[in-house]
């Protein structure tokens, strides 16, 4: 489809810069160009004028600015984009030929969470309100432009789909490195883009039609839609502080004829070119037919995303999908959920994606929990903290589209079955918000036995996705894991059935793979055996623990072994420190340095002197041979850890130990607790303290305060529950309830956000009269603690652990 | 532009003293991983003060009380605004996670590279003076008296969203965190 109906065939043409024709025409820094609709209409109709005469097809309207977050002009919203629309409508009358006016979408000049503190629904309603506004007046495409962050350009697009039926065209405004502000890749557009079915893509403003033929080229591979390119009149320079652009029209043109051999066939020019360069580019390109066709067409490829990365599904290789955020079976992670405790989730992702995870599946399955909710607040956190995509692994519908709406990229969805319930509940959600979604071998009448069966229930998902226009590759096939020990076929019909969807379907595989070993001993073994079978068998994506080194190896060892790891370096990379004999924990020990863990006083122990270095993985194999030497756990804990911190933090408080020394032997204390608490049996003397509840205010996104005292606190012994940042005095209170908190600490940065500070304090003690509240950040006092209420006031990390001891004793 | 060992001690409160061993591994690697995170910005204009402000377009930038103090006898001032990116929050928040340790050393980092970019955007306005001119120093918004309120002038002025992706958040924060927004006056003589 083109984005306009005259399009077919030949190259359309768009206009050049507006605002800074308006700025050669008077508009100041500061001032609201979308007002000049009102204030100035002939200077802006004659804008649209000379780029119809120079050849535009398509002119974009002066609503660039025009949404409510960004807009604060003195006149009503709608009545700026109805006029800006109004000007090019009057323009185009004026010309031959048929002329089309698109509505100009901006950003909101709001960054959205995480990065920001802006609401991606907020987001999503300024645009909306827009693209209302526009269609109404008339406009005949949407042109979404500029974006420089991915999630926000989502919000856009869908906006635009969901309030008009206009053509949609959007383009991203890229650094100099091709990525987006917030990070997102070439690929990573593409892919997010197509999912959400847009009609044409590309890139505007950033540079020169010169610097983004590299870039060209990459979306030209990664995309089969028509790509447009608007690019500036070269670089900006400044100036005596003037931002001024250089590039001629001649100069110009040449260049975007380049970008037209590369594949892009909508062009024109963003900031800094005139009139006069869209004449020279017309003339250049007025003949020439549509030169993506001229672009061979791309294989079809699965390729998920997050705000910042697209990783590809791959036929010929293999990927891991990291299975630890699920709480099935796992006792912690059920706890952590149900508290609200993101701290535990979040450092299960990040450690399955330092492992070499490709994408994490995300599942928060706990009976009682509200799924919608708590699914999307999880996925969001872990986006936060990883730029890893997801599989957003769910059967509640309402849980899934909640979440795949908010999900930043394009997501993998797991998952759909042959149940007619289950295909349309999933698959008009992954047509409408894009994704890849896997697809269960079971329907009705349970699971095939045989591999044929199962191949056909696949078959039946595929033919179904198409009705909603899903193509084979937005599938990944998983033929269902089931227990050896219960079937003895089991693993030859899962690797048939691998090989038939492969060469029958063409379409991609994951699998649960660990589930095969169920009921046996020695798991691992029997796991890791047969995951290299189903790689052998061309598994895609295998849904393992990351964590899990016999996985890991079996993983390398494939790729190294069929040409994928192709010079072996990965595989050497793993294994460089490799060595037959040597034991784990040895080599834990071996990472640190012996020397400084020499004890200095005749007396001290290994351990102490290993926590007063900060030597984590050296306490940690201190703590164990003395547990090893007959050592009872608990005179491990109160003769060589407590008063091991007891040093150092005396250290703190005299200013003879700084701040990251400090925390370094906190490390490496709770590296050495750990150890003793696994040895210990449960609810033994040295139990857990707390709970104590955490959180950084509402309206403030800074946290690092508040991470320094979570790590202090849990490495001194207490049980953290940290409700992360921005956080409102309702969610405050209510997780201090249930929990039966005695202590909470609150952290705000600025001035502007100790008023919420003040607010959560006085509920705490309104709602919770025995909770005591202890506060710090940077602009804090104690007398101004005093002063909204809280009870006490920590100065720094080590004063929350003095007072947590205090009062939890 | 990077950051090196005793410049980043200093943003951990250490004072003089500057890491070693097994913390100086630390702060290295994090250093070296933070490099790669950051998409430095800038963006400055030159405007001039007449009756106590500077104003364009319908905006005005009070300058009075101590900001009027610190700028006596300039007839011009730059604002200027520099980031190192929304990369390196994300790199942040990552490192954050699972250490307390890395957390501090993380955010040092981002302070003692944010000190670097806007000394370099100071040289970059000095090379553009006229003869005779020169620079006092810089001064932010939430300084003195200057109201934290006035990011919302200074980043409308420099048009920031867009030209260097900083913004406000409804708390008046700038976001990505490690950004800094000034104005420099200009004297002569």
């Amino acid at each position: 489809m083109s984005i306009i109906p005259s399009g077919d065939g030949r190259i359309i043409f768009l206009d050049g810069g507006m605002g800074t024709q308006l700025q050669a025409k008077g508009l100041q820094p500061g001032e609201v160009p979308e007002l000049w609709n009102l204030s100035h209409p002939a200077d802006v109709r004659a804008v649209h004028e000379a780029y119809f005469a120079a050849g535009a097809d398509i002119v974009y309207a002066n609503t660039f600015g025009a949404n409510s977050a960004k807009y604060h002009g003195n006149a009503p919203l709608a009545d700026v984009i109805a006029a800006g629309i109004a000007l090019a409508r009057e323009a185009a009358s004026g010309t031959n030929g048929r002329r089309f006016v698109a509505l100009d979408v901006g950003p909101t000049g709001r960054l959205l969470k995480p990065a920001g503190d802006f609401e991606f629904d907020a987001a999503y309603d300024a645009f909306a309100e827009q693209v209302q506004i526009g269609a109404k007046a008339g406009a005949d495409l949407v042109v979404i432009e500029t974006m420089g962050d991915a999630y926000e350009l989502k919000a856009a697009v869908l906006a635009a789909k969901e309030n008009a039926t206009l053509p949609i065209l959007a383009t991203v405004a890229l650094g100099e490195d091709g990525k987006l502000l917030t990070g997102a890749s070439v690929e990573c557009v593409a892919a997010l883009l197509e999912g959400l079915r847009v009609d044409a893509l590309g890139f505007n403003c950033g540079f020169g039609p010169d610097r983004m033929l590299p870039f060209v080229k990459r979306l030209a591979a990664a995309t089969s839609l028509p790509i447009a390119v608007k690019p500036n009149a070269g670089l900006p320079q400044v100036k005596d502080g003037r931002t001024v652009f250089t590039v001629g029209p001649e100069e110009f043109a040449r260049d975007v004829a380049a970008l037209a051999d590369a594949g892009a066939s909508i062009v024109g020019g963003c900031c800094g070119t005139t009139p006069a360069h869209i004449a020279a580019v017309q003339e250049s390109l007025g003949c020439v037919l549509k030169a993506h066709s001229t672009v061979p067409p791309q294989p079809p490829r699965t390729v998920v995303t997050s705000g910042s990365r697209a990783v590809e599904i791959p036929f010929d290789d293999t990927i891991i999908i990291g299975e630890r955020i699920n709480p099935t079976g796992k006792k912690k992670l059920k706890a952590a959920l149900a508290e609200g405790d993101v701290a535990y989730v979040l450092r299960e992702a990040v450690a399955q994606s330092e492992a070499g995870a490709h994408i994490l599946d995300v599942n928060v399955g706990v009976p009682g929990l509200d799924e919608p909710a708590v699914l999307d607040a999880t996925v969001q956190a872990v986006q936060s903290v990883t730029d890893l995509p997801l599989q957003i692994d769910t059967s509640d519908p309402r849980a899934l589209e909640r979440t795949l709406r908010h999900y930043n990229g394009k997501a993998l969805v797991n998952s759909v079955n042959g149940k007619e319930e289950s295909m349309t509940a999933v698959l008009p959600l992954v047509a409408k918000y894009g994704g890849a979604v896997v697809a269960l071998t079971l329907d009705e009448t349970g699971i095939p036995p045989a591999a044929e069966g199962r191949v056909a229930i696949a078959r039946k998902i595929l033919a179904r996705g198409a009705e909603y226009g899903l193509k084979p590759s937005d599938f990944v096939v998983d033929v269902l894991c089931l227990a050896v020990s219960a079937d003895a076929q089991s693993a030859n019909v899962i690797l048939e059935a691998m090989r038939k969807v492969r060469t029958e379907l063409g379409c991609r595989t994951c699998l649960g793979v660990s589930n095969i070993s169920f009921g046996l001993p020695a798991r691992p073994l029997l796991n890791a055996a047969f995951y290299t079978m189903a790689l052998a068998n061309g598994l895609s994506a295998g849904i393992v623990n990351p964590l899990a080194a016999d996985m890991m190896t079996a993983f390398r060892a494939f790729r190294a072994l069929t040409a994928k790891d192709r010079t072996c370096s990965n595989w050497i990379a793993a294994f460089t420190d490799w060595s037959p004999a040597m034991p784990v924990s040895s080599r834990l020990a071996a990472s640190g340095t012996p020397s400084s863990a020499k004890p200095e006083a005749g007396n001290e122990s290994a351990l102490s002197a290993s926590i007063r270095h900060g030597l984590k993985a050296d306490a940690a194999a201190a703590a164990k041979t003395a547990l090893e030497g007959g050592s009872k756990p608990l005179d491990v804990i109160n003769k060589s850890i407590v008063p091991a911190l007891e040093t150092v933090g005396k250290g703190f408080e005299s200013g003879r130990v700084f701040l990251p020394q400090l925390l370094m032997a906190a490390e490496a204390a709770g590296a050495a607790f750990d150890v003793v608490r696994s040895a210990m049996p449960a609810h033994d003397g040295a139990a857990v303290k707390g709970p104590i509840v955490i959180a950084t205010v509402k309206g403030d996104i800074h946290d690092i305060g508040k991470n320094i005292c979570r790590a202090l606190l849990e490495n001194y012994g207490f049980k953290v529950i940290d409700l992360g940042r921005d956080v409102p005095p309702e969610r405050i209170v209510e997780t201090a309830r249930r929990e039966k908190a005695r202590l909470v600490g609150l952290s705000a940065l600025m001035t502007t956000t100790v008023c919420f500070m003040e607010e959560t304090v006085k509920l705490l003690h309104e709602k919770l009269p025995d909770c005591k509240v202890t506060v710090g950040g940077a602009v804090l006092t104690a007398d101004y603690a005093a002063k909204i209420g809280a009870d006490h006031y920590s100065k720094d990390a080590m004063g929350l652990v003095r007072y947590a001891e205090l009062l939890f004793q | 532009m990077t950051a090196d060992l005793a410049e980043i001690a200093r943003y951990m409160r250490m004072g003089r003293s500057v890491p070693d061993g097994e913390l100086a591994e630390r702060v290295t690697r994090l250093r070296d991983d933070a490099l790669k995170a950051i998409r430095p910005a800038q963006a400055w204009r030159r405007f001039p003060i007449a009756e106590g402000a500077i104003a364009s377009g319908g905006l005005r930038l009070e300058i009075s009380g101590t900001l009027g103090r610190h700028l006596v006898g300039c007839q011009a001032a730059c604002l200027a605004c520099g980031t190192i990116g929304a990369g390196f929050d994300a790199f942040q928040r990552r490192a954050s996670v699972s250490s307390g340790v890395d957390a501090l050393i993380v955010q040092a980092i981002g302070a003692a590279l944010i000190e670097k970019l806007m000394d370099r955007l100071e040289d970059e306005i000095r090379v553009s003076l006229d003869k005779g001119e020169s620079l006092v120093s810089r001064y932010s918004p939430g300084y003195g008296d200057f109201p934290l309120a006035a990011q919302r002038v200074v980043l409308a002025l420099l048009d920031a969203p867009r030209t260097v992706g900083v913004s406000l958040t409804d708390t008046l924060l700038m976001v990505p965190s490690k950004s800094v927004s000034a104005i420099i006056g200009i004297t002569k003589g």
